[in-house]
């Protein structure tokens, strides 16, 4: 009998859990601890050890409201016995301003409050050249801080009242941010994470070679953008899509990367120049969806094709997905028993990746039945982020997510032993995941541990999590809201109502076109400015 | 001490007697009694102490507190009840005071406390625990505190005092240099010596000192220092609905306050530098304070190899940090131009820099942030042909055979040399350029560390990615690739493998080969026995085998559509 099952046929679905559901067989994902573990996180400051995410703060908010929304049934799917959500409808409307509190007068939000100047601070801000001639402002507005506090703000949406679904974008600078988006984007194609002005060198695209921020920029471009013509109100120059795509296809020598903070599996982080690919285009289409649809879709697989055809060498990249999982063995003990002892030595500084020596020692290992304490052994499938690196809760997500965009999650992992490691050997008694074997919970973790769940749909998760969107890494019902918010936001720009004084504005400028001859074409520079 | 009541304003109050004299006259001996019959035991705290004091001027309160109203004697009540309308009026302003009593009512109370020959000046407020002192810095009432202590801290509170008052004029006399203010005694411009800043360094400290043992309250290290005098510190506000507050140190709000004004005005200065290196000492990971930072050093010309020096220290300290990779990078950028045509400087600044990522790679052989900044450093010092730059990575090749990040960084350096590489080339791209006899040196190098771990993938891959550069077919390593595997079909105890990507790679070299059913064979026992956990991508590779080539024609069409597109 194979020990590798977990094949998808649930020939190993615990059968106690088929008899009687309320005892689910171990391991299961506990909800109850998950969310005692983010109510705290929600509820009291988060500890000290999180001052290095301080420049941060909306990733931290993002990671949190994320957690609790995968966690909180829908309103239709409540009962009496479900216990009231952890988020309240009015505490859903504070947060919500306190995100939009982080948007910069002249679009893009800042990573935390703490770099929200107070008004007259933005008072010589050239709203033109969307630089500041005086002031140090240019390096406030971040370009994932961005992403999130869009999402932040979807996910903060009122599911009880549907209405309110579509105003979540209420208050949102459309226009000035993807602008400020646009000068984000370097000569090369590719995105900086904030404008920074530096002494001698003048205005300068701040952050290192990323991939992520090219993802970043698609997708808040998808977020914000819809199908406003050239010429018509609410029309924006767009970056430059093209430039974009070669440069995410095409291999560049040197593409330093982060250590991903950022949610949505973008390139497979840290890919070896000789393993066939460096990176991966955007995984959202360039073009948004023609018409804002108001039914909750997955956004990311839209245009499978072009993301295929686009990758230079698709069966390269899915053979180094593919080799991101191995089999997880428990640290050995000290080597007194030096017979059945047949690591390395160096192995033991990497406890969490351990590699027998040949495969049939591998199988040696798995074929023993029991464990020590007389349990059937199963086996625990891990994933790293690099060949030869450490297990890590957050490639499971990137991993997974990132074939779930290519259209590959369900016929190439074996989910079951994953889900297996993730739920034993991850899951921490006070709630949420940790990033190896035995480390205490963070938000990090504990959110891409519950992202990859929903992300498999796994029948025993189900109704536990909400189905996970890997393309926008929101839940699905949330994709859709984004969707039906910036409907309304491009309908109320075309309506030319950015607000009261919009209005008004836009009557001076029909006004102005009547009295030079209502039939000539509109100038293209008002296209530019917003109309 | 309590405040004292206001003096009366009745112009015809009598004097108030002193607080030792009996309140009592001998008309009102039952009074006398009752409110001195217990002589107070000597005061142990200030409560106490100002008890009694109250006591003493408000004998007839004292009494009712002590007995009641309704066990006084009459005459005692009505002492009562004078007493209290008194306290009641004064507090009052004279015309509604004559609104309230009328005349002949007044005349009467006067007539009742001169009789009782009471206080009129009676202390108006009754001490109370907590309120009337405050607390000190454990949050303990200070009434409590002994009458020496008290004292003692009576004293403290002056000499905070007086430094207060010291340094305000030390401040003004700040402003007026700046100002260039003559005194006028003097007639001479007001200048702040060395000496008067060193006796406010002084003075500061002190104030901080007591400031913390009087109230608890803590000063930060900026706003007590003479450097930040002049700014205001801008302090951060959250308002309601705040997420994923962080419990920071006083320390680092107050730091951020003051970023926050410096930043505003855009002021480089030496004490922005430092203030954005208090700032990385708390946290490391700000990414704005460090471009602040870069800016400060750019806008003050400073020595950009006395930054790299100190930042050093802080990458060592802080391994996992990328700001610190992205700082030393604009570092570089800047300082490159002003050594690019000096070769001699260029290898020596070359060779610090190796020694140091030699150094952090030896505390953490896999950090992906130093390997890309070395990646982009050997092509901005073009290192290419330094020999130390590859014999460097062949020793931790030697000290960890699995250390990828290694592998990748040979890839490069061999591989991306513009001497010889075609330029635009993609790693992965095959490039005519390239001499066989660098690709049979890679391809013998990555087999000789394969025999030392079969089982490791890094030159497995190392190799794949050698012979698709030299245009090589995969076939060409056929016989050493069959080495690992053995008797493939031949029956589970017959059959042995000894590398799983081995096995992946013959079944590549047989695909290459149109030899399908052999690659499938590869792949199935891969999939059946030994590498069951990617049994789904094998069995996906089994049917890219029969249907491959279709599916490129596919692709290729569909790119050749979306170009259009885009």
């Amino acid at each position: 009998m194979s020990i590798l099952d977990g094949d998808g046929d649930g020939c190993d679905q615990p059968k106690a859990q088929k008899e009687e559901p309320q005892q689910e067989e171990w391991p299961y994902l506990d909800v109850h601890r998950h969310l005692r573990y983010w109510k705290m996180c929600i509820r009291a400051p988060l500890p000290h050890v999180y001052l290095s995410n301080e420049s941060n703060r909306l990733a931290l908010a993002y990671f949190i409201v994320n957690s609790i929304t995968l966690l909180t049934p829908p309103p239709s799917e409540r009962t009496a016995e479900t216990p009231e959500p952890l988020i309240s409808r009015e505490d859903k409307k504070l947060m919500r301003k306190w995100v939009l509190h982080h948007q910069h007068p002249t679009g893009g939000f800042c990573g935390t409050s703490s770099l929200v100047f107070p008004l007259k601070d933005y008072d010589t801000f050239n709203f033109e050249t969307k630089t500041s001639d005086e002031p140090e402002h240019a390096g406030l507005a971040n370009i994932s801080s961005t992403l999130f506090g869009l999402q932040l703000l979807a996910l903060l949406a009122d599911e009880e009242d549907e209405a309110a679904a579509e105003k979540v974008f209420e208050g949102v600078n459309r226009t000035g941010t993807l602008r400020w988006l646009k000068s984000l984007q370097r000569e090369d194609g590719s995105f900086g994470e904030a404008l920074s002005d530096l002494p001698g060198h003048g205005r300068f695209i701040a952050g290192g070679y990323d991939m992520r921020y090219c993802y970043i920029a698609t997708a808040i471009r998808w977020i914000l953008r819809g199908d406003v013509k050239e010429g018509e109100p609410g029309w924006v120059e767009d970056f430059d899509t093209e430039k974009l795509a070669k440069h995410t296809t095409e291999d560049s020598p040197v593409t330093p990367k982060t250590k991903p903070t950022q949610a949505t599996p973008t390139a497979p982080s840290q890919l070896s120049p000789f393993s066939t690919v460096l990176s991966l285009p955007p995984l959202l289409p360039p073009h948004p969806p023609p018409s804002p649809s108001p039914s909750p879709s997955p956004s990311a697989p839209q245009k499978p094709s072009l993301l295929h055809s686009s990758i230079r060498d698709l069966p390269g990249l899915i053979h180094w997905l593919s080799s991101r999982p191995f089999v997880y063995l428990e640290p050995p003990p000290p080597p007194s028993d030096s017979d059945s002892y047949i690591y390395q030595e160096d192995d033991l500084d990497d406890p969490n990746f351990l590699l027998p020596p040949t495969p049939s020692d591998l199988l040696c290992l798995l074929s023993e039945t029991t464990t020590k304490d007389g349990q059937p052994k199963q086996a625990h499938v891990a994933f790293n982020g690099r060949t030869n690196k450490v297990a890590d809760t957050c490639y499971f997500w990137w991993v997974g997510g990132a074939l779930a965009n290519l259209g590959h999650l369900d016929s190439l992992v074996d989910k079951e032993p994953a889900r297996r490691f993730l739920l034993e050997k991850m899951q921490h008694r006070i709630g949420g995941f940790g990033k190896s074997p035995g480390s205490p919970p963070d938000l990090y973790h504990s959110f891409f541990g519950l992202a990859v769940l929903g992300l498999l749909g796994d029948e025993r998760e189900r109704g536990k999590v909400r189905e996970f969107d890997a393309g926008l890494a929101v839940p699905r019902a949330t994709v859709g809201v984004i969707e039906m918010a910036r409907g309304r936001l491009v309908e109320l720009e075309r309506e030319g109502g950015r607000g009261g004084k919009g209005e008004k504005q836009l009557d001076a400028v029909e006004l102005g076109l009547e009295l030079r001859g209502g039939e000539r074409e509109r100038p293209k520079w008002l296209g530019e400015c917003g109309y | 001490m309590p405040p004292k009541s206001k003096a009366a304003t009745k112009p015809k109050a009598t004097e108030p007697a002193p607080a030792t004299t009996n309140p009592t006259t001998t008309t009102t001996t039952n009074t006398s009694q009752t409110a001195s019959s217990q002589e107070p035991s000597e005061p142990t705290t200030v409560l106490e102490r100002s008890q009694q004091r109250y006591e003493k001027t408000r004998p007839f309160e004292a009494a009712r507190r002590q007995h009641g109203l309704s066990k006084l004697s009459k005459e005692d009540q009505k002492g009562w009840i004078c007493d209290q309308l008194l306290h009641l009026t004064n507090r009052l302003p004279a015309a509604s005071r004559a609104r309230l009593l009328s005349p002949k009512a007044s005349k009467e109370i006067w007539w009742t406390i001169n009789g009782t020959n009471s206080i009129v000046r009676g202390l108006k407020q009754q001490p109370k625990a907590h309120t009337t002192w405050g607390t000190d810095r454990n949050g303990h009432d200070v009434g409590s505190y002994s009458i020496e202590r008290f004292d003692e801290r009576i004293k403290k509170r002056a000499a905070l005092t007086a430094l207060q008052v010291s340094s305000r004029v030390f401040r003004e006399n700040v402003e007026r240099e700046k100002r260039g203010f003559v005194d006028a005694r003097s007639g001479q411009e007001i200048i702040v010596t060395e000496r008067e800043i060193d006796e406010e360094k002084v003075r500061r400290s002190k104030m901080t000192a007591l400031k913390k043992e009087l109230y608890g309250e803590i000063t930060g290290k900026l706003a007590s220092s003479v450097d930040w005098e002049d700014v205001v510190p801008t302090p951060h506000e959250e308002p309601e609905g705040a997420l994923a507050a962080i419990a920071y140190p006083a320390e680092y709000a107050e730091a951020m306050s003051y970023l926050r004004a410096v930043m505003s005005k855009k002021e480089y200065s030496p004490r922005c530098l430092r203030l954005t290196e208090h700032i990385i000492g708390m946290n490391a990971a700000h990414y704005t304070v460090w471009l602040y930072r870069a800016a400060n050093i750019f806008a003050l010309g400073l020595s950009i190899p006395d930054e790299i020096e100190w930042l050093n220290e802080v990458a060592l300290a802080n391994l996992k940090n990328y700001q610190i990779w992205h700082h030393r990078h604009l570092l570089v950028e800047h300082y490159h131009p002003t050594i690019a045509s000096d070769a001699e400087a260029l290898a020596h600044f070359a060779k610090q820099e190796r020694d140091f990522l030699i150094a952090i790679l030896s505390e953490d052989t896999k950090n992906y942030h130093v390997w890309s900044y070395r990646s982009w450093l050997v092509g901005k010092l073009e290192m290419w042909e330094d020999s130390e730059e590859l014999k460097s990575i062949e020793t931790l090749i030697d000290e960890d055979v699995r250390n990828n990040s290694a592998w990748s960084h040979r890839f490069f350096l061999v591989f991306s040399n513009p001497k010889y590489a075609t330029p635009g080339k993609g790693a992965t791209e095959r490039d005519d350029k390239v001499t066989q006899e660098l690709v049979d040196r890679e391809v013998q190098y990555a087999q000789t560390k394969v025999y030392l771990a079969p089982q490791n993938q890094s030159p497995w891959n190392y190799m794949r990615g050698v012979l698709v550069k030299g245009g090589r077919q995969l076939a060409s390593v056929q016989e050493f690739v069959e080495e690992f595997v053995v008797k493939l079909g031949e029956g589970d105890d017959q059959e042995e493998v000894r590398s799983t990507h081995a096995l992946d790679f013959l079944a590549e070299i047989y695909a290459e080969k149109g030899e399908s059913e052999k690659a499938d064979l590869c792949l199935r026992r891969l999939a059946e026995k030994w590498d069951r956990i990617r049994r789904g991508y094998w069995e996906w590779r089994r049917k890219c085998l029969t249907q491959g080539s279709s599916e490129k024609v596919v692709e290729e069409s569909e790119k050749a559509e979306e170009v259009t597109v885009v």
